[in-house]
């Protein structure tokens, strides 16, 4: 038996989304059991089962330097924080 | 015989396979080989109470009873044993999941078969339950080949396939036989032809599929040997009933 993540678009929607995963023995099998395991009340109106062993996937601390880069961040908050700063010092 | 008591006879032999065959998937519920069986097979056994519901509905319709829940259920679950019209097939308890395995997938390739002759039926909405039922059917096959696929390609479940087949294959021709009143019904254009006529296509799809197997032995060519296996009950079906009433035997009059 393989693991297989599944997926589900629903109408009107682009993008497909992970809804949840299950065992099968077989792509095929993955395919019919997904739709009674997560589309029996037609949740979606696309199907995409994928095996886990195909996922690419990032070691854990991938992403985690990038975590401490505020200025990558565009809400203003750090700009904001400089404006007030300079109108309330006495100069 | 008359047409509409023809017709009545067709509609709850089909009624009653669709809802004993429905109860049988049920009952893997919690009990299936894995989680996603369990959810697949009573799927797929709701699939086939929703049919039966459906032909009771027609049967009541005859009669000129409002189809009410009280109504149906009377229908489905109060008939003494001699009532029903069900084959053994969909009576007989399995022993295993293979059994179960290759019941369901000979019982669904026979009902896609039988939903076919009743497209064009002259009760429109027969015709239309029909149409629901075979996109249904479309997938209930997909799901038993493809556990078929996968276990008659390895010798070991292989043989407990056919072991089962050889089980439940006696039962086949059973399920093919036509209840008294079809002759009846298919002059009132119920059905484009006549159950019996499924026999010789649904064993050349079980040879198909499960190839020239021992376990099948020398199989009938007709149904030349009426038995009336419709109106009479194996073993299995008391106990069946029983389980299928257990609940509503708690309180009969109760109102869900």
């Amino acid at each position: 038996m393989r693991v297989y993540e599944v997926f589900v678009k629903k109408d009107g929607r682009n993008e497909f989304r992970h809804v949840g995963a299950l065992e099968a023995a077989t792509d095929e099998l993955a395919l019919v059991l997904a739709r009674e395991a997560y589309l029996r009340r037609a949740e979606g109106d696309r199907l995409w089962v994928v095996r886990r062993d195909h996922v690419v996937a990032a070691p854990g601390d991938f992403v985690d330097p990038n975590a401490d880069k505020p200025h990558r961040h565009h809400d203003g908050a750090a700009v904001a924080a400089r404006r007030m700063a300079a109108r309330q010092s006495p100069g | 015989m008359s047409e509409p008591h023809g017709v009545r006879e067709y509609l709850l032999a089909f009624a009653d396979d669709e809802h004993l065959m429905g109860q049988q998937h049920t009952e893997w519920i919690g009990v299936a080989p894995f989680l996603e069986e369990d959810l697949a097979v009573s799927s797929i056994g709701q699939d086939e109470l929703g049919h039966a519901a459906l032909l009771y509905e027609l049967v009541l319709d005859l009669e000129g009873v409002e189809a009410t829940d009280l109504a149906l259920d009377a229908l489905a679950f109060d008939r003494p044993s001699h009532g029903y019209r069900c084959c053994h097939l969909v009576e007989y308890t399995t022993n295993d999941w293979a059994e179960a395995l290759v019941r369901h997938w000979i019982y669904d390739t026979f009902e896609a078969m039988r939903w076919q002759l009743v497209a064009g039926s002259s009760l429109p909405k027969l015709a239309s339950v029909a149409r629901k039922a075979l996109q249904e059917e479309a997938f209930h096959r997909r799901h038993a080949d493809a556990l078929l696929d996968k276990l008659l390609d390895a010798p070991e479940a292989r043989d407990r396939i056919l072991e089962a087949l050889g089980a439940v294959y006696p039962l086949v021709e059973g399920l093919c036989e036509p209840v008294e009143g079809e002759a009846a019904a298919m002059s009132a254009g119920m059905a484009a032809a006549s159950t019996a006529d499924l026999l010789e296509p649904l064993h050349q799809a079980i040879e198909a599929r499960f190839g020239r197997s021992d376990s099948i032995g020398s199989r009938t060519a007709s149904l030349q040997n009426r038995q009336n296996r419709r109106t009479t009950r194996s073993a299995d079906f008391d106990p069946l009933l029983q389980r299928m009433r257990e609940v509503l035997d708690y309180d009969p009059g109760a109102v869900w």
